[in-house]
């Protein structure tokens, strides 16, 4: 699956059933603006001089991700862990690529985790950073397939 | 290069802050930006977005490296503990700083608290040097 940005939901109605481990979507291309690097340097919103994207961006380019693959984090899903892998340094302006999986889903003491994987890599297919989001679905799987 | 102890950072949660965390990452989930909707849901309210609660880390882990980006080879481990909301004061407190080794690498173990002390996210971090 791959395409610009438009007019996707905000919130996913995706179940968990319907997560397909390993499956890679995108690449989506997104942009890293100058305005964008600049109110995320310091408090959010204040912008600030900046000579590289700050880290605060990458969360975001992981939602944009999301949203693109899988029209977002569904509704009444928590976010419980993210991890973020630096291996290059993003100038403001430049636009990436970002690719996303489904890395794994289990069920841990009831409660379904779905670990969402991201790659993000520069226009010169760099890689830039790397990570995951570690989401509690909000629905389980079905009794069929349990 | 970096060095010394992390500095305090202290970032007020607002909804001015939360809806232009919403306008930058098209984020409009009504938990964050539509008071009525929110004050329906089971959080009684507005609660902001989750990597705000983390902006005080990376400030204060940016501010410590000198530069504007994680340099290559860093790394964050972030388990999100309890949602912010508009009012509260988020501060970076590090519990634990080890050089790692040759390589100039920090390690890092951090928690952002609200101003009651409720823990509102945990990170391990590796920092290495620009």
């Amino acid at each position: 699956m791959s395409g610009t940005a438009g007019d996707t939901p905000a919130l996913s109605n995706i179940a968990y059933d319907d997560l397909v481990v390993g499956e890679r979507m995108g690449p989506y291309t997104e942009t890293v603006s100058h305005d964008m690097a600049a109110r995320l340097a310091g408090p959010i919103g204040e912008p600030q001089d900046v000579d590289a994207v700050p880290p605060a961006a990458y969360p975001i380019l992981f939602l944009k991700a999301l949203r693109r693959s899988m029209g977002g984090i569904p509704a009444g899903s928590v976010l419980a862990k993210q991890e973020l892998e630096f291996h290059g340094v993003l100038a403001p302006g430049s636009d990436v690529s970002i690719v996303t999986w489904v890395g794994d889903k289990q069920v841990r003491r009831e409660r379904p985790f779905v670990t969402i994987e991201f790659d993000i890599r520069d226009a010169g297919d760099r890689q830039i950073v790397t990570g995951r989001k570690i989401i509690v679905w909000p629905t389980g799987p079905s009794e069929e397939s349990v | 290069m970096a060095g010394g102890e992390f500095p305090a950072v202290t970032d007020r949660v607002t909804q001015d802050g939360i809806d232009a965390y919403a306008e930058i990452s098209g984020d409009f989930n009504p938990l964050h930006v539509d008071p009525q909707a929110a004050a329906a849901s089971e959080f009684g309210g507005i609660i902001a977005h989750g990597p705000i609660a983390l902006h005080a880390f990376f400030r204060s882990a940016t501010t410590w490296l000198g530069s504007d980006a994680l340099p290559p080879g860093s790394a964050v481990k972030v388990t999100y503990r309890a949602p912010t909301r508009p009012g509260d004061d988020v501060t970076c407190e590090v519990r634990e700083q080890r050089y790692a080794g040759g390589d100039g690498a920090t390690e890092v173990d951090a928690e952002c608290v609200k101003q009651d002390e409720t823990v509102v996210v945990s990170i391990k971090a590796v920092l290495t040097q620009p």
